[in-house]
Order: structure tokens, then C-alpha cells, then sequence
């Protein structure tokens, strides 16, 4: 039976369409996948289902009746529950009450009685907070039950907040990026987690990763969303092997590159790149006489606040390399770039740059050795004119350069110089990235998604210029989604998975190898169902679902014997269902 | 009741007992002083719920704590009514103005309702408080004289019996203190500090913002309106000064400072604002050891409100009673010899 029933759904933001025509039906019990690259639109269609946001467009039935009128609230209370990709917890409040909170909110309670503390708010009261206190210890949170929700670890939050949508009581649960900064091991954990939550409480789930070996184990039917639509939908297997899902995940694959490569059988997508316009390279082009390594990074560590987000990374760019690094969206490789670059302090590990220890060093000082980071997003300060933005660099630089040195490389910025720079197209903007970065001399440039939101075109001739600069002897270390063009143009690659480099391997071999990369990107298929079993069994150290607590949970016993259970279960180390089934064994022996 | 609201209940009848004894015996000019920090109390305990609960900023309470003492004035002055009836008038003048100020809070946050709050407050100070046109509500230039009242049979009025009106207020404001603390741990409590800490995961996790937005400003707008409604009691009249936007600066600014999360700070805030200055225009001027003049007047006031107000923020960043409070528990638990939790990492 549908649940779920999403048509034609449109929303545009001023002159974006973030979402346009989306059909989408979810029937009792499944699991729905939704995946899709950044900025696809599968958050703002979680908005649009949980009513954060009203559509242009199109019409959403939850159970036969709209949601068109319904606030948020109206939506919760007939069960719709959701999770938020940034963790949304109430940070000021204690776990346990993060999970009385849905509970009584549903229940619409008396704030005159909750004052007066009359027996109703009393009694109401007790339940919420049984419940809440069983979940809990359905999801293993108990140790966390008095902490303030914003002293918590942020994979702990995850699964705070998976619990505070669960003690509402929904039948459709919306799950937000549920496994961001979980390592394999406890992502493993959470698909069993999800199966058994379905089990227990009975709930449908759509679901929003981008680790899709997550989605590919756990999801029943998957929707790709690309540019705001279906790209494609199908069960996993399906999905996976789609020609189109695999395109707009990995850029489309160049021609000759798919006579060379066995594993893609009869693309179902050519594309032609047009003729790249003449750059023009100064004939005098010589290997700057640098040699040997120049950025040797060994064992660091990074994180935000309580997060850690990559772990044990090494990684060496020779001086006039082009190293890129690729994984999936969470894989660490931003982060990677940032603690190299100073803007956040590497825990651990170890950082030099041409014979300097530059670990925790001051971007500023890291800049000036000639190490230049063009961000995410660029970086660029939207009402500066070209020239001006330029120029700033020149200065801060120090460096007596021209700024006709920039412009003989991007021709197109010398038409555009007295333009503000955030009224240029994306392609250009990064023009004006890349032009302030190499305008510093940079020996080391770093550069992450650069063709991120960029046209096929543009992404090609700044493929283009990244060959230029390494014929100039300036290294790159590339960050990249479209991994057909960066393995084109890098000598080596290394590939992130969950805040680690997995492999590390010359361009040309991962180019031929395909399987690999779509591995790391698409989830490759499970080797055998039980070694995932002795995985997620082995490393117990995360609690999950137990169905015989669940039903001692429900069973009418007073809160003191529940309390006392569970304290000892806590203390002996063992689930309390288990120990309840044997003390009822043994007392019905006696009697 | 449940263990804690007896406790709580013991903990008021314990503060009343001392707090109501306090001013006894003190000439005239303090007691008054006691009074109005009864009165004071009630305006940052009204930004307690609004800011400390609710997470909503408001820059005009001392504006409903006037239009209720307006509306009491008129109701016992202007229309010879009873004091309680005043008094119920003037806390439904305010709570109406509260939910009006509430209508806009809906869409705003942060420091455009900070404005928009302030804006009404500077309205209400120049166009109704002070303006001919609102005579039969403000009582013309002159405002109300209150010279006698009684509240249930009890004679209050200001140069008498200003003590029994202290010991009153005294003990509506631990009754209001109270019920602040128990909806505090409450589900509808917990609500209000939803909206606090994330509108977005409240709304979408089944709490009605528009309702619980406009009822924590509907009931903050009456506890400012308690307090206001005895001032025309206290001082035997009323006039727009005590109510005029500055006030509703310095109760913001004294909430901060002492903990705007907590009630038991309101008391705090109350005496400060109260005692302070007339401790300081009182006592600021003479000489020190016979040489040097000194004459600190009110002025000098708000210049420590102000100082003490960055010093609280860089030194007590949870205002001074939280984390005098928080640093208690700490100190209990080490004389407990509780291990400290750790968190731990990801």
C-alpha cells in the first residue's frame, strides 16, 4: 500500500529550480533510498515531505490525505518523523529529555497543569519519560541518558537523533544523512540497526546517504535525483549498474577512455568535448629545476569539535605532480586539504613542506612558503572587482608580480577586470580563483572541487589549465568529483573512504581499473553476507537493537523492577532482555 | 506533587520567611527600595521565561510592567475599583500587548525582534505614556494618585502600609518563582526550550511554534504586568518615568548579567536594580578621609551595569548566578568525591 505518494513535485528558489517534476511513491514498510550528487535537490525534498518548506509545485499525500495545509507539527503528529543532516538536537537539554520532547508534544499537554504540577502533567510525565528511557536502551544510548544533547560526540548525536524520531511514535521516519562521519565498522552497525528498527517499531523509512554502501545494503528500492530530478529508480542491483547513475556520479566517461576500459560495456552516453580553446603557453616552459618531494604528509589526524573526521593519512606530492585525491562526498578529502593548510590544526601526525615542519603552522605563514588552498566554494569576496580581488593577492603576496601574468592565462578575466566578481558566471569565478592563487607563485596549488556546479565546457579547458601549471613546474594536489577528468589530467591518485586512503595508484592504472573507483563511490557489492555478520557481531562495542528488551520493555512491569533490570544488565555487562528471559526461566522452575 | 515540587515549595516558604523580614525596621526610603525590587524581580523573571526559556528577545518588558500599572491605576484611581481588580485589569492590559508583540516574533528572531521590540517600547514611552490623547488611560500629566487601597480587606496603601504591600507582592512573586521552575522541568517547559535550541527540529518534531511562541510572550507580557500593576500602590501614583525604554534596556542588561536562564536570578536582579542606585545617590557623595570630594550620582549606575555587564560576559559567561550555581554543583560533587564524567570521543 502507498504511504508516501509525491507528484510532480516543483520548488524553485528565485531562479533555481531546486526540484522540478519529482514523483515519488513509498509503500508501508519499505525502505527508500534517495541518492544523488550535491545539491540534487534530496534535502529540499526532506523539507518539502516534513513541511520546513512549501512547493511551487505538485501535491504530497502521506496515508490517502494531503499534506498541502498541514504545518510541520500537523505533519509529526500524524507521523512523519525526521532526522537533520546538520544535528539539529537540543544541545541545553539532556538526552533524555531530547526524547520526552516528541513524546509529549504529540500528546498535546496542559502548560497550566505542567506548572501547577498537577497528578494529569504527573502521570504523563512518568510515561514519556519510560518511554524515552527504553529507547534508549533499545539504541544502547543509555550511558548518554543526563548528558546535554552538545557534549556529545557527533556519531553518538546521530543516533540521539534517530531516537528522538523513533519516541515519536511515526510511521515514516526521514533519515538525513544518517552514517556521515561514521567509520565502515560502525556504518556496518547502523544498516543492521535500521533493519531491526523496521522490525521493532514498525516504521517505513526514506533514507538520504552518500555512503552508498549503506544505501545499496539497506535500502529496498532507490531513487536517483539529479539536477533537481529522477535520474533513475530501481532496486539496488539495478541501480547500481546504471549507465546514467554512474555518469552523473563520476562525470561522464571520455571516449577513448571506454574502448580501453572493459568493465563499461556500450556507454549509453558519449560525450563530445568541444575543441578547448588555445591557451596560451609561453614557449620558454621549463620544469622548475625543484625536485623530490615537496609536501610529505605522515600519519595526520583532523576533526571539528568532537568529530574526527580522516585518521593515519599519508600522502607526498612530488614538486611538479598532479596528485589528485577522490572518494565519496564525507570521505575526509576536504578536511585532508584544510589541515594541510592550516585552516584547521591537525590532531595528530606530521605536516612538511619543502624541508619546513609547517604542522599547525599559521595559514597565513603556510601561504607565504608557497602553498595556495582554493577552497570549496572559492573563496572569493563577491562585490570585488577582478582587478581588485587580484591585486589583493599581488599585495599580501609580497611578490612584485604582474598582473598581466594572470591575465595572459585567463584572457577572459583581463574583458571582465572591472566586473564585481560575484556577479561572474561559476566558471569564471573560478578563473579568478585559480588566477589570485597562481598570481602568489605558488609552489604547491591546492584545489578543491573545482568543477563543482560548473558546465561540462568550463570544467574541461580548467582541466586544461591545471596541465599549464604543471608545465610551469607548479604542483597540484586536485580534490574532484568528475573522476574521469581528474584521473585524465593527475599522475597519481590516491582514494578516500570513511576519513582514509584506501589506495593509493598511478592515474593511468585507475583509469583502466574502473571497478575500483566505483567501488569507492557506487559501494561495492557485499562479499558475503556472513563476514558482515562476524563484523557487526565482533566489535560489540555498540549495543543494538535487542527484541527480547523491547518486549520486556512492553510488558506491564513496575518502573522500579524495569529500573533495576536494567541497572544490572548495565553492571554485568549483558542485555537486559536476555537477563529477564532467564530470571522468568528460573522462577518458573521454582514455582 | 512529585518530591521535587514539595521541595521547591519548602525552598519559597524558606525565602519569603527571611526576604519578607529583611526590610522590617529599615526607615522608609529602603523599604520603598524593597518594594520596587519586588517589582524589578518580576520584570527579569518575565525575561526569564521569554529569553531564558523561550529564546525570544524582548527589549520592551519594562513597557507591558507600565501599561499594567496604568491599567490598575485608572481601574482603582480613574474608576474607584478595588485593588484586585486593578490588579486583574492591569495583568490583562499587558498579556493583550504581549500577544500583539508576540505576532511579530512569529517571523522575526535574533536582533531584528530586538528591534521591533525596542520600537514599541519607545512608541508606548512617547505616544501613550506621555501623550494627551491616551488622558483617560495615563491620567493626564498628573497620572494616577492612588492614595488608599486595600486588598482583601487588608489596608495597602503606599505610606502606611507600604511593608504588608512588600510582603504581598513578596509572596505572589514565590508563587509565580515556583510554578516558573516547574514548568521549567515540564513537558510545556521543554517545549519552550525546543524553540530555544532549534525552531527547525521543535516544528518538525510536533510543537506548535506559533502557539507556544505567542504563549511565552503572552505569559511573560503578565508576570512584567504583576509586578507593574502594585506600582501605583507603592509609590501612590504613576508617571511614564519607571517605564520608559531605558528601564526595559536595564532589565535586559540585569537578566544577562545575573542569568537570564535561571529565577532564582530574577531576585538577584530585582535587588540590584533596585538598591544600587539609591544606595549610590544616597551614600555617593562626601568626603574620603577629609581631602577628597566625591559625588557619584545615578549616572554612574548605568556606567557599572554597562561595565559589569562586559566583564559578566567575558568572566561568567552563564550570568552570576549560573555560574555561581554551576560551580557549586562542582564543588558538591568533589566533596562527594563523584568521579567527573568524561566524553568521550569519536
Amino acid at each position: 500500500m502507498t504511504m508516501l505518494r509525491i507528484r510532480n513535485l516543483g520548488v524553485r528558489f528565485g531562479g533555481v529550480v531546486a526540484l522540478h517534476g519529482v514523483s515519488l511513491d513509498l509503500n508501508r514498510g519499505e525502505i527508500l533510498g534517495l541518492i544523488g550528487p550535491n545539491g540534487a535537490g534530496k534535502t529540499t525534498l526532506f523539507n518539502c515531505i516534513s513541511g520546513v518548506i512549501a512547493p511551487n509545485e505538485g501535491t504530497i499525500h502521506f496515508e490517502g490525505r494531503s499534506l498541502r495545509f498541514a504545518p510541520p507539527h500537523e505533519r509529526a503528529r500524524r507521523g512523519i518523523a525526521r532526522t537533520f543532516q546538520n544535528l539539529q538536537l537540543w544541545g541545553s537539554m539532556t538526552v533524555l529529555e531530547n526524547l520526552e520532547l516528541p513524546i509529549d508534544a504529540i500528546a498535546r499537554r496542559n502548560t497550566l497543569s505542567d506548572a501547577l504540577g498537577l497528578p494529569f502533567s504527573h502521570y504523563a510525565e512518568r510515561a514519556a519519560s519510560e518511554r524515552a528511557r527504553a529507547i534508549l536502551h533499545a539504541l544502547g544510548l543509555g550511558r548518554y541518558r543526563d548528558r546535554l544533547a552538545a557534549d556529545l560526540p557527533a556519531g553518538i548525536q546521530r543516533r540521539v537523533e534517530l531516537g528522538r524520531a523513533l519516541a515519536m511514535r511515526p510511521k515514516l521516519v526521514l533519515l538525513d544523512e544518517p552514517a556521515a562521519g561514521l567509520d565502515a565498522g560502525e556504518t556496518e552497525q547502523l544498516a543492521k540497526l535500521l533493519h531491526k528498527v523496521r522490525e521493532r517499531f514498525r516504521v517505513s523509512m526514506l533514507l538520504v546517504d552518500h555512503d552508498m554502501s549503506l544505501v545499496m545494503r539497506v535500502c529496498d528500492y532507490i531513487y536517483v535525483l539529479d539536477f533537481g530530478k529522477v535520474l533513475s529508480r530501481g532496486e539496488p542491483p539495478v541501480v547500481r549498474n546504471d549507465q546514467k547513475v554512474i555518469a552523473a556520479y563520476l562525470g561522464e566517461p571520455t571516449p577513448e577512455l571506454v574502448e580501453a576500459s572493459p568493465t563499461v560495456p556500450e556507454p549509453v552516453i558519449t560525450t563530445t568535448i568541444p575543441d578547448a580553446p588555445q591557451l596560451p603557453r609561453t614557449d620558454a616552459v621549463e620544469v622548475a629545476g625543484e625536485t623530490g618531494t615537496l609536501l610529505e604528509v605522515t600519519g595526520m589526524a583532523a576533526g571539528y569539535a568532537h568529530l574526527e573526521v580522516i585518521r593515519d593519512i599519508d600522502l607526498t606530492v612530488q614538486a611538479g605532480e598532479v596528485v589528485a585525491c577522490i572518494g565519496a562526498n564525507g570521505a575526509g578529502k576536504t578536511t585532508t586539504l584544510r589541515a594541510i593548510s592550516g585552516v584547521i590544526r591537525p590532531r595528530a601526525g606530521r605536516v612538511t613542506f619543502g624541508g619546513h615542519d609547517i604542522t599547525g603552522a599559521r595559514p597565513e605563514h603556510i601561504a607565504r612558503l608557497g602553498l595556495a588552498h582554493i577552497p570549496e566554494g572559492r573563496g572569493l569576496f563577491p562585490r570585488l572587482s577582478v582587478e581588485d580581488t587580484l591585486r589583493l593577492a599581488v599585495d599580501a603576496a609580497g611578490k612584485p608580480e604582474r598582473l598581466e601574468a594572470a591575465y595572459d592565462v585567463f584572457p577572459r578575466l583581463k574583458q571582465r577586470c572591472r566586473q564585481a566578481v560575484g556577479t561572474l558566471s561559476g566558471g569564471e569565478q573560478q578563473m579568478v580563483a585559480m588566477a589570485r592563487a597562481i598570481l602568489t607563485q605558488p609552489r604547491l596549488l591546492m584545489i578543491d572541487e573545482m568543477s563543482q556546479g560548473l558546465a561540462p565546457t568550463i570544467v574541461c579547458q580548467l582541466f586544461q589549465m591545471i596541465d599549464v601549471f604543471r608545465q610551469q613546474g607548479t604542483a597540484v594536489l586536485l580534490v574532484e568529483q568528475f573522476v574521469e577528468s581528474a584521473l585524465a589530467v593527475a599522475d597519481r591518485a590516491y582514494i578516500f573512504e570513511h576519513g582514509s586512503i584506501v589506495h593509493e595508484a598511478p592515474a593511468e592504472e585507475l583509469r583502466r581499473d574502473r571497478g575500483l573507483i566505483s567501488g569507492s563511490y557506487l559501494g561495492s557489492a557485499p562479499d558475503s553476507t556472513e563476514a558482515i555478520e562476524v563484523a557487526a557481531n565482533g566489535n560489540g562495542h555498540h549495543r543494538v537493537l535487542d527484541p527480547e528488551l523491547m518486549e520486556i520493555l512492553s510488558m506491564r512491569v513496575p518502573a522500579e523492577v524495569k529500573r533495576a533490570l536494567e541497572e544490572r544488565a548495565e553492571r554485568e555487562g549483558r542485555s537486559a532482555g536476555a537477563l529477564a528471559l532467564e530470571l522468568l526461566e528460573e522462577v518458573n522452575h521454582t514455582q | 506533587m512529585m518530591p521535587g515540587h514539595i521541595v521547591r515549595f519548602a525552598i519559597a516558604i524558606v525565602a519569603f520567611a527571611i526576604l519578607a523580614r529583611l526590610p522590617v525596621g529599615l526607615d522608609p526610603a529602603f523599604q520603598f527600595d524593597a518594594a520596587l525590587a519586588v517589582i524589578w524581580g518580576f520584570g527579569i523573571l518575565s525575561l526569564v521565561l521569554l529569553t531564558g526559556y523561550a529564546g525570544q528577545v524582548s527589549l520592551c518588558q519594562a513597557t507591558f510592567a507600565g501599561v499594567a500599572a496604568y491599567g490598575a491605576g485608572m481601574t482603582v484611581a480613574g474608576m474607584h475599583g478595588g485593588y484586585l481588580l486593578g490588579i486583574i485589569i492591569g495583568v490583562l492590559a499587558a498579556t493583550v500587548l504581549g500577544v500583539i508583540v508576540g505576532l511579530p516574533a512569529l517571523r522575526l528572531h535574533g536582533i531584528t525582534l530586538a528591534i521591533v521590540t525596542l520600537g514599541i517600547a519607545l512608541v508606548f514611552d512617547k505616544y501613550v505614556f506621555q501623550d494627551h490623547i491616551f488622558d483617560w488611560f495615563t491620567g493626564g500629566t498628573g497620572g494616577w494618585q492612588v492614595t488608599q487601597a486595600s486588598l482583601f480587606g487588608i489596608p495597602v496603601d503606599s505610606s502606611k502600609h507600604l511593608l504588608t504591600a512588600y510582603d504581598v507582592m513578596l509572596a505572589l512573586f514565590g508563587m509565580v518563582a515556583v510554578l516558573m521552575v516547574n514548568l521549567h522541568q515540564s513537558g510545556a517547559g521543554r517545549r519552550f526550550r525546543a524553540i530555544r535550541d532549534s525552531e527547525l527540529a521543535a516544528s518538525t518534531m510536533g510543537v506548535n511554534l506559533a502557539r507556544y511562541k505567542l504563549l511565552a510572550f503572552a505569559l511573560s507580557a503578565s508576570i512584567a504586568g504583576m509586578g507593574g500593576s502594585f506600582y501605583p500602590r507603592i509609590a501612590g501614583s504613576v508617571s511614564p518615568q519607571p517605564f520608559w525604554v531605558f528601564t526595559s534596556l536595564q532589565l535586559a542588561a540585569i537578566g544577562v548579567l545575573m542569568g537570564v536562564r535561571y529565577v532564582p536570578a530574577a531576585a538577584l536582579g530585582g535587588l540590584f536594580m533596585a538598591v544600587v542606585p539609591d544606595v549610590l545617590t544616597r551614600y555617593g557623595h562626601g568626603t574620603f578621609m577629609n581631602r577628597f570630594n566625591y559625588d557619584i550620582s545615578y549616572d554612574w549606575f548605568q556606567l557599572a551595569v554597562g561595565v559589569l555587564l562586559v566583564l559578566q560576559l567575558i568572566l561568567l559567561p552563564d550570568g552570576v548566578w549560573g555560574d555561581i550555581r554551576a560551580k557549586a554543583l562542582r564543588a558538591w560533587d568533589v566533596v562527594r568525591m563523584k568521579p567527573r564524567e568524561e566524553v568521550r570521543p569519536a
